[in-house]
């Protein structure tokens, strides 16, 4: 922040009266009640941290290997809330201090990452976390969300609203499995199996986002009702498949499940490298498509004319550009997309289809696609906090932790609810998202 | 004369909606009968007539599942006996049993789609109404009069049902949050919920080792319309009818209806004429809310007498595709939720007769909202010329977020 607003905010703090509208009134009364809030929970915290400092927090990571040789940060629980405390009324006081001016949002993050380390720290209690594991296990939990989501970015980008995500992760997940299972029993050979249920996964996704597009565009409903009709028709088609064939024929529902693959050279990284690069070939083609959509979106004439489709397609046609054609297009390669995470899903989480394996992941990604912005990159990093909301649930199962296991499992859906509604930042996605085009 | 014509082509493109995913719903079974499947290159005929069969098995299970047999009935009243009576008439009063949580959320649906809402979160709602009336069942048994403590358990269903839909709709007032994310996380949110909370002794059927609380009927229950042995219907049903009526009132006959309604044509326009957009989202959420808890407090008191975790079953999927096919009008709802009150108890039959999963109605509910939102598909499918009715169903996508003051 530069020196002059922080002058100009002083003065309005200083002087609430010469703010002349009451729109300024305002937004200082709501910067004071922020601060106060922020200084409250940071007093709570320095009051829990007065019974914690006996209990240790120990969060390891592994150097070279997975179960190889660890590095431990070891510190008490105490400190942890005295970090959070401090965190949460230095923010809380630099509100005050800079009024309504003040970009608090920006400043969550240190709020926010003491009150994650201090409240995982006391709900583990003394026993040690696997960071490395919980890492690693983020990054693969949130890989069917970053595909998701990068499919909605397509979409949305392009002017169109991809509610159905949620069904045709679905749908991919079922057919991946199928047609891996099929392959898998008449050749035995689980690469050919899994890369055959993978395309076809794919396809199947493909032709149900040209489906989205054509009840859309074609026959004009409303984009989000023609999604409710693919996500509940998807729960429809594979709960009776899954009862009436797979159910009995367990021999179609039993894919080879994929593995994680080393990486050689950029796994060999100390810390990072078990991290990031000893996972599920899924992740890697999860980074792939980040970089590439963020280069094809930002850095070619193909990304101008989708993102031109989406925030102003009048003016888009008038220089020659086909609007409708990009629709179209946008949502075959978002349901591409989508049915490569949905693939994810029954082929190497599970290991099979599962009846509504998805569980809101669709709608998650879309979450994703606005905490990140619209940017493929943003959208990475915020599947990666719903994926690390999830790898906490089950590291806590894993120690045992006496926490309901329904509270932590709503984690991630509250989670989706706060960021929709805009609390962590307000931003702006493509103009027109959602409102049918008449091309002439 | 033309009001008559209108009502024929108000109902045309609606029947011929269900009747075709019904018949594509015959396909799905055909082509998921893979015993009758494999014989189609010995022996085609058998193959063909069998699967076709079996089409003709499940259906009219279904068709008896839900009306019973005619004959049965005519002697079973001739007879006197009430056992009998009570027998014959059973399919038709559980099929009105189910048509009961129906009529409330489908009302509850076309409610907040009039405001523009697409509230596809009446199964979440319809749970915390439940819950919120199994409590206070629970809680004051034995301490207050059944009588008082039917009303008081409606009572705090409706409020808990509104209070689930009020979030999702000051979100979107306030914050502009979509509500088809925000509902269906709450939706994902009542069932992590429901299951916490009968995991508590005090909820949870002594002895049971599976999550569903206990029986409700010897403290409070809804008073059936026909006092016949095992016949549970009930006068919730009666209540539902009614809230048709007040539903079609508020919206058109009031001014807020009127203001909701104009909101949900468009905020905008709403906003320049002095409304309150995001007034009306909020109260459109809220009495939907409340309608689907009515729904669930009826439900646990009344016909089901007990809370399990699954006790929305597939009805927040059905009240979309009723609310849509019945042009969101509160008539309409009524009728609507008649025939797949039909639907799903004859499928109920249809799953134990034939074999054929109960999930096949699901797949035809998206069908039927498909081709009910899609009129063209219909009428290239059957080659009638239909002129499209006046849009009755407001656009979900445009209407925008009322801006933050």
């Amino acid at each position: 922040m530069s020196e002059p607003t922080v002058v100009a905010a002083h003065a309005s703090a200083a002087q609430p009266e010469s703010g002349d509208s009451l729109s300024d009134r305002r937004a200082l009364r709501a910067a004071r009640i922020r601060a106060v809030a922020f200084i409250l929970i940071g007093v709570i915290a320095l009051l829990w941290a007065s019974s914690s400092f006996g209990v240790t927090a120990k969060f390891s990571f592994w150097l070279q290997e997975r179960g190889g040789a660890s590095a431990d940060l070891v510190t008490t629980v105490g400190v942890l809330w005295v970090a959070a405390g401090v965190a949460s009324i230095v923010v809380g006081v630099l509100q005050l201090v800079r009024g309504a001016s003040f970009r608090w949002r920006r400043w969550l993050l240190v709020v926010i990452a003491p009150w994650v380390a201090a409240t995982l720290g006391a709900l583990i209690n003394g026993k040690t976390a696997t960071m490395t594991n919980v890492l690693a296990s983020s990054l693969e939990a949130a890989t069917p969300i970053t595909m998701a989501a990068l499919a909605g970015i397509l979409s949305e980008r392009s002017g169109m609203f991809n509610i159905a995500l949620e069904g045709k992760m679905l749908v991919g997940a079922f057919v991946a499995a199928v047609a891996s299972s099929l392959v898998f029993l008449s050749t035995s050979n689980a690469l050919l199996a899994t890369l055959v249920g993978v395309a076809l996964a794919m396809l199947t996704c493909g032709l149900l986002g040209l489906l989205l597009a054509w009840l859309g565009i074609r026959h004009k409903v409303d984009q989000i009702i023609a999604g409710t009709v693919i996500n509940i028709g998807a729960v429809g088609i594979t709960d009776v498949i899954y009862l009436r064939v797979l159910q009995h024929s367990t021999q179609y529902n039993a894919p080879p499940s994929v593995q994680a693959m080393r990486l050689p050279l950029l796994a060999d990284i100390p810390v990072l490298g078990p991290i990031f690069f000893e996972a599920r070939p899924f992740v890697y083609v999860a980074y792939i498509l980040v970089i590439v959509l963020t280069y094809l979106i930002y850095r070619t004439r193909w990304g101008l004319r989708l993102r031109a489709s989406g925030e102003k397609p009048a003016a888009a046609g008038t220089v020659g550009i086909n609007v409708l054609a990009i629709r179209y297009r946008s949502l075959f390669y978002a349901g591409l997309i989508a049915g490569l995470a949905g693939s994810y899903l029954s082929l190497a989480t599970s290991g099979s289809f599962q009846m509504q394996m998805t569980a809101g992941k669709g709608f998650i990604g879309l979450a994703a696609v606005i905490f990140g912005a619209w940017h493929p990159i943003g959208a990475f990093f915020a599947a990666l906090v719903f994926g690390f909301a999830d790898a906490v649930q089950s590291l806590l199962s894993i120690l045992g932790v006496a926490v309901p296991p329904q509270l932590l499992a709503s984690v991630p859906y509250v989670v989706t609810i706060i960021v929709v509604a805009g609390v962590v930042g307000r931003v702006r996605g493509p103009a027109e998202a959602g409102r049918p085009y008449e091309q002439g | 004369m033309t009001r008559a014509r209108s009502l024929g082509r108000r109902i045309v493109v609606p029947a011929l909606s269900v009747i075709t995913a019904l018949l594509v719903g015959a396909i799905v079974i055909v082509l998921t009968d893979f015993e009758h499947l494999s014989q189609l290159t010995t022996d085609p005929g058998a193959a063909i007539g069998g699967a076709l069969g079996g089409v003709a098995r499940a259906y009219g299970a279904m068709l008896t599942g839900a009306f019973g047999d005619p004959g049965r009935v005519l002697t079973a009243l001739q007879s006197g006996n009430s056992k009998d009576i009570a027998a014959a008439i059973r399919p038709i009063t559980e099929t009105l049993v189910a048509t009961m949580p129906l009529i409330f959320c489908g009302l509850a649906v076309a409610v907040s789609f009039r405001a523009g809402m697409f509230n596809i979160g009446a199964d979440g709602q319809l749970r915390l109404g439940a819950l919120a009336a199994t409590m206070t069942a629970i809680f004051l048994s034995g301490q207050v009069p059944a009588p008082v403590i039917l009303v008081l358990a409606i009572l705090m269903a409706v409020i808990a049902g509104g209070l689930w839909g009020f979030v999702p709709g000051l979100l979107k007032a306030r914050t502009g949050a979509h509500e088809v994310i925000t509902t269906i996380m709450l939706n994902y949110i009542s069932s992590l919920v429901l299951f916490f909370a009968l995991r508590s002794p005090v909820l949870r059927a002594a002895g049971s080792t599976s999550p569903v609380s206990k029986n409700l009927v010897p403290i409070v229950d809804v008073p059936n319309i026909i006092d016949l042995p095992t016949i549970r219907l009930d006068w919730g049903f009666i209540v539902a009818l009614l809230m048709a009526v007040a539903v079609s009132w508020l919206l058109f006959r009031t001014t807020k209806g009127f203001e909701l309604r104009a909101s949900g044509f468009s905020a905008t326009a709403a906003r320049y004429a002095g409304m309150s957009a995001g007034g009306s989202m909020m109260l459109a959420m809220t009495i939907s809310g409340g309608l689907a808890g009515m729904s669930g407090g009826f439900m646990v008191i009344g016909t089901v007498g007990q809370l399990s975790l699954d006790i929305s079953g597939q009805i927040g999927f059905n009240a979309i595709a009723l609310a849509l096919l019945a042009g969101l009008r509160p008539s309409g709802v009524v009728m609507a939720a008649l025939l797949f009150g039909a639907l799903t108890n004859g499928g109920k039959l249809m799953g134990v007769q034939s074999g054929i999963p109960f999930d096949l109605l699901i797949f035809v509910m998206a069908l039927v909202i498909m081709f009910v939102a899609a009129p063209g598909l219909i009428r290239s499918i059957w080659r009638i010329k239909v002129t499209p009715p006046s849009p009755e169903v407001p656009s979900m996508t445009t209407a925008a977020p009322a801006e933050q003051a």
